[in-house]
């Protein structure tokens, strides 16, 4: 009877051992292997890296969060506060460079298409005094002509007297409606002459810059490809926009005593708009969009930490800081990049774009 | 049934014979034929569709490509699930299909559909194409052009790699695509310098125009002179730049306008997102070679070697093509440990044969059933389409011992009854007797070992491809080895071995011991005693169980545990992650740098680099991520490091603190999987869905948050969607009213000005290279810039940019992922010390309370958890019922309750010894370890069987079960060992292998091994001691 009963017993812990042990054991390790991997992941702790696909930077994710200062960070050259550290030799690799914050110079410059025209305050129309026959043409389109000197001879119809056409400027024929005897009337020019020692630019100004084009700035003017250039200063402004183009037109004199600029010419009028000395002036290479603000990388004793500024007036290389940056600090003038990509690292942890 | 085969088998032996060669025959040529992969294929089964839109956003791209794609595939049959990836310029939609759908099928399938989408889709936005017809396996081979003597240019070496090398390439048989990345497709420029056009008074609509309308060529059929047909053709193809310059744009006043008035005219690189660098230097042109869907991954690449020699021939002077990755290494590698683990694991098997078995004819009976198993194996892979890789040659390398089994118990039966038989028996009798005997138990041994392999069946996922192959070879090998055992050893037994002469061998004391070899002389002096012993004593014998039992569950939770360990590919691949909003210069930069630093280590020989992406179809990585190629000096030469870890670790330690990127190590194979599977690595994936995508981050992160204070999280990680910096040009309606231009007029000249349009191709012979019109670099390379370009409004009208649209800049979404046709993020986490069904539940109320979501949001819960709750759930059903299965067929074997109780015994036992095998190896419970597991029931059952049906036998002869169990362990000591000691002696070179791939065979291994130990003593020892409560009732005497 006890060999019985022992039998029973000894046969149903058995079988219940293996159901248990077998089943489970089995079940377990199907089942579970992730949850004790990533046990082992966060047991291996940060700073090890040999967990290669458990993103490591968990940990790090979260540095805005205020409780989150006691985390243990030898990762990377950040610290707790935002401000990365390198060393000289890295800020060489990354062409990391710092300057001293100080004042500068800021021009704003406006590039306008313009187009070079004879100057209307030298320009001569000349006309016949009487209608007749021309008898004699002395001037040919290009010459240049003293003030005073016979251009035509001209047979009046009425009196059917010659008598002679004179140039009223000293200049250069850039028109002739004149022809050996081609009947010439007082409602032609029959000859016009400009002065080309000085000439006219036409800047198209668009509706938007009007309010920042003034009489009396200064302009380069380019001949595509900065080829040659003149400096002047805008004279006069359309006091109307033009009815069809809805631009107005700016006027600039330039001398053209080597007749450089040739009327018709198609120019690009670079318009001084503006010209400020500020206390803090910055390239635009120092500033950094960093969690949605603008800043500039200062030196601190923690390391480079972002600092956002407000800016003033800038052109496309130099920006003027208004505050955030006092003078003298030191800042990061270019490669800011690199430090903020390293404040941004723990964000971009999953950046593999799957 | 089995009588009537080993009596077939023993009449018939020529057709058996000829049966069997037949069989080997078919075996050995599918082996010749089979696809060779490393590793099985674990990439999920789906299609992918690729669009590229140049230049346009990912809020663009999702509206205009993605959704109408996405919405074409919904509704397929076999689709699981849609996920969309929408980049800048790109929009990858991957297609998901269940498992069992066939490729070529799916693919159609899918290609249907997008006609659909195609029409869906805006013109000039793009023509989605499938990718290649390949999997995360197909990567096969990359190479770079190395200029020796630095006289070309990258756009030079860039045509020499998409026109000569891709081309030859391209027609290597099993080739599917080769892809090209790095330097510059060549394009030609026509740079337009805007105040041309204004000084001309043309527009650079009139521009594009004139150079289509001045590039073609057509045919005008043919004319018939004196009897001959000519045929008409009119060619007026631009071929060179000179063409291109002169084309008119303008004619006024009889003077023409060419274009190389208003434009300069150059050969240039196209826009590109990807960039190939190599050992810090710069930049290199290099290519990949994908391979076609279940082609052989060594012929394949053989080919494309012979190919590339050829190529390299035929490349102009001081360029060479330098492969620097290749799989060939990988598969070889993994093919040589496997295959030198089978033939020492044959080896050793032999051997134990001879020395246990003590002749050389029944050994060379035994011997063969290896041979046949396996080529019956092959045979059956063939016809199952499970490639020769490491898992599958794996599970043969396990199987060598146990396929020999089944055959020792025959031959050793037949080895005995022909010692034992009386001398006037004819020898076909005896034989015929002894199969009769063994073989019931045999065909059960072997079906129960089967059987234990099922649950790996069902094992779904990267798991379930893993180890599915290995589950299929061992049971191939095993139904081999039990045709083998049925219907071969018989009749080979019946040729091969004699009855042996009778001669009396000194000193033997008993008559069983008789015959024996006299290695197993040896160890029964010792064993008969200690067996008397236990019998004695039962209660020592069960003390002694379940003090092992106990060890057992000590160690138990000792043990580590992690997933499959990671197969070493060989190959170093260090990922970098840069800021997203960073340009490729900056990249490029950054990451030579990195090469530099990495080139610093006397280990490394080259580094090559993969920045972003090359041409779509492997890769659609981003231009903030780039993937290191690690070259390493061979070995011998390493100073530093003593192993591949050593230099890892370097590496680590090396890229650990660079500013600004994220360096990870990982492997080629699998990166690319990884990437496939889209996989979220973390257990719990909270899922938020929904239509805004700033909602979804700002919700998101509030969920982060609340998550973050529920016990138990850790790794919390919000998915990064934004930081991609966007230059919005905003068209202000009222302005473009005023001077009546139409919104297609502004996009048209933003579209060509900044981007640039092509205007046509250029041919140079077959090859062809795209007209690209843009403005010059200084007009449209800063936002003032770009606000000056001039709209043409009607009546010659001009405007500046900025007074029709506001430029802002602002930073935009970085990509976008969508998921069943909505758009979504993801919180990834993990759970730490406690389960994670009450966390989830937790979790899940926190949100509830704290999170408050718009309406048309939705939370759903996923990761890892839930694959594991589902495999669970599985495995909850199928491990009984394999158990069930297991004893039903131990019950119907024999007809006793008991008995089937007593065989299982076996298994905790078994289990003792591989937990024990683990701990002192300091291995972790991983999958392959329970796949051992498994196996290890299945060997333990069976030779309990052995033992108990022979104990069975000797009672029902009358014989008294105390006698009976010593006589019968005693004469079973042989074949027990045999069975025990093939097993593990084959496992023996994957226990010890060192090769590519053994990672993963080791843990298994160990507890195959260590849990024989356990087993063999268990079933030498206590059964036989404990066998009398268990024994079948005593038949009434006979006498």
């Amino acid at each position: 009877m006890t060999d019985r009963y022992k039998q029973f017993a000894l046969s149903l812990i058995l079988t219940a051992s293996i159901n248990l042990f077998g089943a489970s054991g089995v079940l377990c390790v199907l089942g579970s292997p992730r949850i004790a991997a990533a046990q082992q992941a966060q047991s291996d702790g940060p700073g090890h890296d040999d967990h290669e696909h458990e993103n490591d930077n968990g940990e790090h994710a979260e540095h805005s969060a205020p409780d989150d200062h006691g985390a243990p960070d030898d990762h990377g050259a950040t610290d707790d506060h935002g401000a990365v550290r390198l060393t000289q030799a890295e800020m060489d690799e990354f062409g990391v460079k710092i300057a001293t914050a100080g004042p500068g110079v800021i021009l704003n410059t406006l590039e306008l298409p313009g187009e070079v025209v004879p100057n209307a305050d030298r320009l001569a129309h000349i006309v016949p005094r009487f209608p007749g026959i021309a008898k004699e043409v002395r001037a040919r389109i290009g010459d240049y002509v003293k003030k005073g000197q016979v251009l035509a001879v001209i047979e009046s119809d009425e009196s059917l007297a010659p008598f002679e056409v004179r140039t009223l400027i000293s200049g250069t024929i850039i028109a002739k409606h004149i022809t050996l005897g081609e009947a010439a009337s007082r409602d032609r020019d029959a000859f016009v002459i400009a002065d080309l020692s000085s000439v006219w630019v036409d800047v198209t100004v668009y509706q938007r810059d009007l309010n920042i084009v003034k009489v009396g700035q200064s302009a380069q003017v380019l001949i595509g490809h900065d080829v040659a250039h003149g400096t002047s200063r805008i004279s006069y402004i359309t006091p109307i926009v033009d009815e069809h183009t809805r631009t107005a037109t700016a006027r600039l004199v330039l001398t053209n005593k080597e007749s450089l600029w040739r009327p018709g010419m198609f120019v690009t009028a670079r318009v001084t708009v503006g010209e400020a000395e500020v206390p803090v002036a910055v390239p635009g290479t120092a500033l950094q969009m960093f969690e949605g603000r603008t800043v500039v990388f200062v030196e601190t004793d923690e390391g480079l930490i972002p600092q956002p500024v407000t800016l003033g007036r800038h052109n496309e290389t130099t920006y003027e800081v208004l505050s955030g940056l006092p003078p003298g600090i030191r800042y990061v003038s270019k490669g800011g990049f690199t430090l903020k990509a390293e404040l941004e690292k723990e964000a971009f942890g999953d950046g593999h774009a799957h | 049934m089995i009588e009537r085969i080993i009596q077939f088998s023993l009449r018939n032996r020529l057709l058996v014979t000829v049966f069997a060669l037949l069989v080997m025959a078919a075996g050995y040529y599918t082996y010749t034929k089979l696809p060779v992969d490393a590793f099985p294929d674990v990439s999920p089964n789906l299609v992918q569709v690729f669009t590229v839109t140049e230049g346009l956003a990912p809020e663009e791209i999702e509206k205009f490509v993605t959704y109408p794609v996405e919405v074409a595939m919904t509704g397929l049959p076999g689709v699981e699930k849609v996920r969309s990836v929408s980049n800048f310029g790109l929009s990858v939609v991957n297609v998901y299909f269940e498992d069992n759908m066939d490729v070529y099928f799916a693919r159609q399938l899918v290609g249907e559909r997008l006609q659909e989408a195609r029409e869906q889709i805006p013109e000039g936005f793009g023509e989605p194409e499938l990718g290649p017809i390949s999997t995360g396996m197909g990567l096969v081979l990359f190479y770079y052009l190395n200029d020796t003597k630095g006289e070309h240019s990258l756009e030079e070496l860039r045509t020499i790699q998409d026109w000569l090398v891709k081309f030859h390439l391209q027609t290597v048989p099993g080739v599917t695509e080769v892809l090209g990345i790095g330097g510059y497709e060549k394009q030609f420029h026509v740079v337009v310098h805007p105040e041309e056009l204004l000084r001309f008074d043309v527009t650079l609509g009139e521009v594009i125009e004139r150079i289509r309308a001045n590039n073609l060529n057509v045919g005008a059929q043919f004319i018939e002179k004196n009897a001959e047909e000519f045929v008409v053709r009119s060619v007026g193809l631009a071929t060179n730049r000179d063409d291109l310059r002169s084309v008119v744009v303008k004619t006024e006043d009889g003077r023409s306008v060419f274009l190389s008035d208003l434009a300069d005219v150059e050969i240039g690189g196209a826009i590109r997102r990807g960039v190939q660098t190599r050992n810090g230097a710069g930049e290199v042109v290099s290519g990949m070679v994908i391979k076609l869907f279940g082609t052989n991954s060594s012929t394949v690449i053989a080919s494309v070697e012979e190919r590339l020699r050829k190529i390299n021939d035929i490349l102009p002077d001081g360029v060479e093509i330098v492969p620097y990755y290749e799989q060939k290494s990988l598969v070889q590698g993994a093919v040589r440990t496997v295959t030198s683990a089978l033939v020492q694991g044959i080896v050793l098997v032999s051997l134990v044969l001879l020395v246990f078995m003590g002749g050389l004819r029944p050994s060379f009976v035994v011997a063969i059933s290896i041979p046949f198993s396996v080529l019956f194996a092959f045979l059956l892979m063939g016809r199952a389409g499970i490639s020769a890789n490491l898992m599958s040659f794996g599970g043969l390398a396990i199987a060598i011992g146990m396929m020999v089994d089944g055959t020792i118990v025959m031959v050793e039966n037949i080895d005995r009854m022909l010692r034992t038989a009386k001398p006037d028996e004819p020898r076909m009798q005896v034989i015929a007797r002894a199969c009769r005997e063994v073989g019931r138990p045999i065909l059960f041994a072997i079906s129960i070992i089967i059987i234990v392999f099922l649950p790996l069946f069902t094992l779904q996922g990267v798991e379930g491809k893993t180890f599915r192959p290995l589950a299929y070879t061992v049971s191939f090998a095993m139904l081999g080895s039990l045709i083998f055992a049925l219907a071969l050893a018989p009749m080979l037994g019946s040729v091969f071995m004699r009855a042996p002469k009778r001669k009396s061998v000194p000193g033997i004391k008993s008559r069983a011991d008789a015959g024996e070899s006299a290695i197993v002389r040896m160890l029964l002096r010792p064993y008969r005693p200690l067996l008397r012993f236990f019998i004695a004593h039962r209660w020592i014998a069960v003390a002694v169980s379940l003090g092992l039992l106990a060890v057992g569950a000590v160690l138990f939770p000792r043990l580590g545990s992690e997933f499959t360990p990671k197969l070493k590919e060989g190959t170093i691949v260090v990922r970098l992650t840069m800021a997203p909003s960073i340009s490729l210069t900056e990249s490029t930069r950054s990451t030579l740098i990195v090469e530099r630093r990495l080139l610093a280590i006397p280990e490394v020989r080259e580094v090559v680099t993969r920045i972003g992406r090359g041409e779509v179809g492997a890769h659609a990585d981003p231009i903030n991520s780039a993937e290191i190629y690690v070259l390493l000096h061979p070995p011998a030469e390493w100073r530093t490091a003593e192993s591949q870890e050593d230099i890892e670790n370097i590496i680590r330690e090396e890229l650990g603190n660079i500013p600004g990127v994220l360096a990870n190590l990982t492997q080629p194979i699998e990166m690319t999987v990884d990437e496939l599977l889209e996989g979220i690595r973390a257990e719990l994936a909270i899922k938020l869905f929904g239509e805004d995508l700033d909602i979804l981050r700002t919700q998101a992160e509030r969920i982060a948050a609340a998550v973050r204070d529920v016990r138990g999280a850790a790794d919390i990680q919000v998915d990064q969607v934004g930081g991609a910096p966007q230059l919005l040009v905003k068209i202000d309606r009222k302005a473009i009213a005023r001077y009546g231009i139409n919104v297609a007029d502004v996009q048209a000249v933003v579209h060509a000005a900044i981007g640039g349009e092509v205007a046509g191709q250029i041919f140079e012979g077959v090859r062809r290279f795209d007209i690209l019109v843009r403005y010059e670099p200084r007009a449209r390379e800063t936002a003032e810039a770009i606000g000056h370009i001039l709209i043409n409004g009607p009546d010659g009208l001009k405007v500046p940019l900025d007074e029709l649209a506001e430029i802002e800049e602002i930073i935009g979404p970085r990509q976008i992922k969508r998921e069943d046709n909505q758009r979504f993020i993801t919180v990834q986490c993990n759970v730490i010390g406690r389960d994670i069904g009450t966390f989830v539940e937790e979790a899940q109320r926190v949100i509830d309370e704290q999170v408050d979501l718009p309406p048309g949001y939705l939370v759903t819960w996923g990761g890892q958890f839930r694959l594991q709750q589902e495999a669970n759930k599985r495995l909850r059903v199928v491990v009984p019922f394999t158990l069930l299965a297991v004893f039903l067929l131990l019950f119907s074997s024999f007809q006793s309750l008991k008995n089937a109780v007593l065989i299982l015994l076996n298994i905790p036992l078994a289990l003792v010894g591989g937990v024990a095998a683990l701990w002192l190896s300091g291995q972790n419970l991983s999958v392959p370890a329970s796949v051992g597991f498994i196996a290890l029931f299945g060997i333990a059952l069976e030779n309990g069987m052995v033992l108990v049906t022979y104990l069975n036998q000797l009672v029902k002869e009358g014989v008294p079960i105390d006698q009976a169990s010593v006589r019968g362990a005693c004469l079973r000591l042989r074949p027990v060992l045999m069975t025990a000691l093939t097993t593990a002696l084959g496992l023996i070179p994957l226990l010890l292998a060192t090769g590519m791939g053994s990672e993963v065979q080791k843990p298994l291994a160990t507890v195959v091994v260590g849990g024989l130990v356990t087993s063999t003593v268990l079933t030498l020892l206590v059964i036989p001691a404990i066998y009398a409560w268990f024994a079948p009732r005593k038949p009434v005497a006979l006498d």
